[in-house]
């Protein structure tokens, strides 16, 4: 009896799989020659993955509203070459194995052209060993990582970064530090994965030693007291400047107990955790910042005079539900504003080869806030080269060094670090980028 | 020398939270038999709570007065909502030892949930009610605060005040009994079904203050998504556990033990082996002593 | 005796019938389902640990994901190294979290649920995180875990991904039908009893501890294949493949499947899989605001949990079966 009901239910459960799978045999869309995937006469879908709940949603979350709006402001202005742009978020909660099934679906079920933003490098590395767009000729465009393998064309030949690398970053940071606070004792606390193993590495090559390293592990600086025993290391050994290589939420938590333990040094934090806006809202007061210096490769996001910050501040205040602007949504709508630019001189005839093959012979030349030069080649797919170096006051705003940009350029091997004599190019008429 | 005394201040601030959270699971353990994992999701709603006063009232007391109320009115209203429901349809098989583990997770996904969608644009955080600037003394400054002064008071105060009420008063004693003999207890007269919604409101209370407490004492941000909460529930879990999930003072035990060692750890080992290292701590004690440090052998007896 | 036999065969021939099928499904849907499939099949193989575990034996992990990370880079680090061929990197994983298991079992045979509980989700938050102390083991963005191109022989348009599901549904299978045969021999009955009552189970003459700490290690071994089958589907391992909330969503998928009924553990994983997508396309339909979308997922698996466990804690395969038990019952007077 028992064994009968049993067999009847693995009978059934094979029915449940068989049924589950074949849901989909339903006739795939009618397929258009004439068009790529992803693209039609009047329409263009992108598609991306990023942490929109879950410990590391923070800030990040806050990114496709911002391509969105920007999406959405080209789309009011006719598109481009006449087609409008929608991109479709998925969660991924930063596991990998979300980021591959969602990329899946983003791939074989939405049909997205390209991919565009992905964040996270477990999770890229995931998805271009698995889904493998590089195999499939799918893009994807500008992920949000700044690990210097993903401008490898030959390992990842359909992925292009946009932020410098962190040991671009390191390097700058080496020089900088040398220049301004020579004879200084050193300080450096950073996550220990290769998120800080690429710093530590970029810190070596420019030459900087540090009297006294913390290291802390992902996720730990949710543990109570973890970063009041940071800062009590960091005290002992005598830190007078202070680099941070951390995310948003260890920034938050050093300068807290900083604060808590009278522990006064010069802090010099890394662009990935340095978004005011989110220290704010992880609850550190915005005086804490104050003095507090940071890099970052676009401008500032309340320097108005800067006509991408201008127009980026207004599209955000019409297409973006009142968001607060700070540098997610200014990093999200830069990333649009190139993905646009690009889509745009790939021209009429968009195909995934042309746009490849048009940001591989034009990124260089492409306007963008950036203020340094794109990298991107035929044979490299790295992207900006370069950081300025700036000063929050005690109301969180974060202004440049000496009251203008200053931008140091290198590369992610063994290249000098140099004063950039890179001029940007100017704004395409009301921010819509046509060639 | 003195970075040996912040690691200890460090560690007996951390620990007391984790014995806030400790107690709340404890005190649900005692009455129910449900380690309760919800836990996590009723402080953040609580603290929610608090900081929604916070924003209208601008007194952090009278906040945290209105979140322990309503932690232990979230508490109360689970107990009668859900577990009474589930035990009366569940008492026996393998799955009455996990089914309360999942009812608790589901819950904790469902408050989550629930914040998400309904709070997950607010930018919510609460500031210190005392400083939290570090006491100094010749010329060095102290990991340890008003605001950790406070932390510590609130621990103990809970401790004694709730260990006074379960060894003095008859509140106490029928706590006890409907735990370990609910028919016995029925049977004598107890009210058994009140008497564990009691359990899980003091629960709620209790978890209402750590997080009304460790909010501020960290970092002050407030997100459903938080690794704070979830990480002060699996701490508060293994300093429980480590106490012998049975009595209050072994919760602070526990609660005090893991925070010096991980405070240990972190200052004078390695930050990556802070979550593997809570775990050898555990095992280490559940080897030496299977049922925690605190006899609970006693306690079985009782 | 013979009768013996005979339903093993049968067992057997069903298990090459029901595997052929798959394939032929394999065949007929388009990659995502495929890619699904193979997921679902990881699935089924990890709950199926956690229900002879649980339903089985009595005891309770929060710490699968951990058990999982140890086949994941077990497979990995074998594949990468030393270049064995992908089946035995597969044997080793098994072997490994077995051995992990069986080290672990030892301790949980001495501890009564709640401590379990304890300990099994220290190590879930624990053992994931150690990936960044130790170089080889690739740190947070993990290690490269290639299975290989499918034969050639298969033909050009044998997709990776119909290569996978192919690995992963057939080792379900296998799995499956191991332990359908495991939980019939002695050993099923032994842990049976203890299951039901220990002192009953230690006067009948069987050593409780030992019982426990294998069904443990069977467990274990059982999970270090479904981390196996994961690192496979995303072709890396990395420590936030294996986070706390995938140990949970084990858990979660054997109360959906009746910790008590094997057969019922495609219903867990069908849920598991298809569950977020079921939420996408809700949210498509009917919410307008991101915070709502990205939270029902979360929502709709809470929800559905506290539902299954309130209303049919055992499982709806048991309640089914013993609705029908009751009905046959009456229909007899």
């Amino acid at each position: 009896m028992i064994g009968m009901n049993r067999r009847k239910f693995l009978v059934t459960s094979a029915v449940l799989v068989t049924g589950s799978l074949s849901l989909a045999t339903l006739p795939a869309q009618a397929f258009s020659p004439r068009y790529e995937v992803g693209v039609t006469a009047s329409t263009i879908k992108l598609g991306i993955t990023l942490p929109m709940t879950g410990g590391a949603s923070p800030g990040y979350k806050k990114i496709p509203g911002g391509m969105k709006a920007y999406f959405d402001y080209v789309n009011a202005n006719g598109g481009v070459n006449g087609r409008k742009i929608t991109l479709i978020v998925k969660d991924d909660a930063y596991t990998p194995t979300s980021s591959v099934q969602k990329t899946n679906e983003l791939i074989l079920k939405d049909k997205v052209f390209a991919l565009i933003g992905a964040l996270g490098t477990a999770n890229n590395k995931a998805v271009a060993a698995s889904v493998n767009p590089g195999r499939r000729g799918i893009p994807s465009l500008f992920v949000n990582t700044g690990y210097s393998g993903f401008a490898n064309k030959k390992a990842y030949p359909t992925t292009f970064s946009l932020f410098p690398s962190y040991i671009m970053e390191a390097k700058i940071m080496a020089q900088y530090i040398k220049e301004t606070y020579p004879g200084k004792k050193l300080g450096l606390l950073y996550q220990a994965d290769d998120f800080g193993r690429d710093a530590l590495a970029g810190f070596k090559q420019g030459g900087l030693n540090f009297d006294v390293k913390v290291p802390y592990a992902p996720l730990s600086q949710a543990v109570a007291g973890t970063s009041a025993t940071w800062i009590t290391k960091l005290a002992a050994g005598g830190a007078e400047v202070v680099i941070l290589f951390g995310v948003s939420s260890a920034t938050g938590a050093a300068l807290g107990a900083s604060y808590a333990l009278k522990f006064k040094p010069q802090w010099v934090l890394g662009s990935v955790g340095a978004d005011s806006t989110t220290i704010k809202e992880l609850g550190v007061p915005a005086a804490l910042l104050g003095g507090v210096q940071t890099t970052s490769f676009v401008p500032a996001p309340a320097d108005t005079n800067d006509e991408y910050v201008k127009l980026f501040q207004e599209i955000n205040a019409k297409y973006n539900n009142h968001a607060v602007f700070d540098n997610n949504i200014l990093v999200g709508m830069n990333t649009a504003f190139v993905a646009v630019q690009a889509i745009a001189a790939a021209g009429k005839k968009l195909t995934r080869k042309s746009l490849i093959a048009t940001i591989e012979k034009k990124g260089t030349t492409f306007a963008s806030s950036g203020l340094s030069p794109l990298a991107v080649s035929t044979t490299s797919h790295a992207g900006y080269t370069g950081y300025w170096f700036g000063t929050y006051d005690t109301t969180g705003t974060l202004k440049p060094n000496g009251g203008a940009y200053t931008v140091y350029t290198t590369d992610s091997g063994a290249g000098a670090v140099v004063k950039s004599t890179y001029k940007r190019p100017a704004m395409p008429a009301q921010g819509l980028p046509t060639n | 020398m003195f970075q040996l005394l912040n690691t200890i201040l460090i560690g007996i601030t951390s620990g007391a939270i984790y014995s806030l959270m400790a107690i709340a699971l404890v005190l649900v353990w005692r009455s129910t038999r449900v380690v309760n994992f919800a836990q996590a999701g009723q402080a953040l709603l609580s603290t929610y709570i608090g900081f929604e006063v916070i924003q209208r009232f601008d007194s952090y007391w009278i906040a945290l007065i209105v979140a322990i109320v309503a932690g232990a009115a979230v508490g109360a209203l689970i107990d009668v909502l859900f577990m009474r429901f589930l035990f009366s349809r569940n008492t026996q098989g393998p799955i009455a030892g996990v089914a309360p583990i999942i009812a608790t997770l589901g819950l904790l996904g469902l408050i989550r949930g629930g914040i998400g969608i309904f709070l997950g644009n607010t930018e919510a955080s609460i500031r210190p009610p005392v400083s939290n600037v570090g006491f100094t003394i010749s010329g060095h400054t102290l990991a340890f605060s008003p605001l950790k002064f406070l932390i510590v008071g609130a621990v103990i105060f809970l401790m004694l005040a709730l260990s006074l009420i379960f060894q003095r008063t008859n509140i106490g004693l029928a706590l006890r009994a409907s735990a370990y003999a609910p028919e016995i207890a029925r049977l004598a007269g107890v009210r058994v079904d009140g008497i564990r919604t009691l359990g899980w409101a003091l629960a709620g209370a209790a978890g209402a203050a750590a997080g009304m407490l460790q909010t501020p004492n960290g970092d002050g941000g407030l997100s459903p998504d938080s690794l704070d909460f979830s990480l002060l529930l699996v701490f508060g879990f293994i300093a429980a556990v480590i106490g012998g999930l049975e009595s209050l003072i072994g919760a602070v035990v526990g609660g005090l033990l893991l925070g010096l060692v991980l405070a240990f750890v972190l200052t004078y080992v390695s930050g990556s082996l802070v979550f593997i290292i809570a775990f050898m701590v555990l095992i280490l004690v559940l080897l030496l002593r299977p049922s925690g440090l605190i006899g609970a052998k006693r306690g079985r007896r009782a | 005796m013979h009768r013996f036999q005979h339903s093993n065969f049968s067992r057997l021939l069903f298990f090459v019938l029901l595997g052929g099928l798959l394939f032929l499904a394999g065949n007929r849907v388009d990659e995502l389902r495929v890619y699904q499939g193979a997921t679902l099949a990881m699935y089924v193989v990890a709950i199926s640990s956690l229900i002879l575990l649980t339903g089985y034996s009595g005891q309770v992990s929060l710490g699968h994901g951990a058990l999982m990370a140890i086949g994941g880079y077990s497979a990995a680090l074998t594949r990468n190294y030393l270049s064995l061929p992908i089946w035995l990197c597969f044997v080793i994983a098994i072997l490994t979290a077995a051995i992990a298991g069986a080290v672990l079992g030892t301790a949980a045979a001495r501890l009564s649920g709640p401590y379990l509980a304890g300990t099994t989700l220290a190590l879930a938050v624990g053992l994931p995180s150690i990936a960044n102390q130790f170089g080889f083991l690739g740190g947070e963005q993990g290690l490269l875990f290639d299975v290989g191109m499918p034969p050639a022989s298969f033909g050009s348009d044998f997709s990776p991904y119909k290569w996978y599901f192919w690995i992963a549904a057939s080792s379900a299978l296998i799995a499956i039908w191991w332990l359908q045969n495991i939980l019939r021999s002695r050993f099923g009955r032994i842990w049976r009893a203890v299951r039901d009552n220990e002192v009953a189970a230690q006067l009948a003459g069987i050593h409780v501890g030992k019982a426990k700490t294998l069904a443990f290690t069977v467990s274990s071994g059982l999970a270090g294949l479904a981390g196996a089958l994961l690192a496979m589907t995303i072709a890396t391992v990395s420590p936030s493949a294996f986070p706390l909330t995938l140990s949970f969503a084990l858990l979660t998928g054997a109360v959906l499947s009746g910790v008590t009924t094997l057969p019922g553990v495609m219903i867990g994983a069908v849920t598991l899989v298809a569950t977020p997508e079921i939420a996408d396309s809700i949210s498509r339909r009917f919410a307008s605001s991101e915070n709502v979308t990205m939270n029902l997922p979360g929502l709709l698996v809470s929800t559905l949990l506290v539902l299954v466990v309130l209303l049919v804690p055992n499982g709806p395969v048991e309640q089914w079966r013993s609705v029908r038990a009751r009905k046959s019952a009456h229909a007899a007077h």
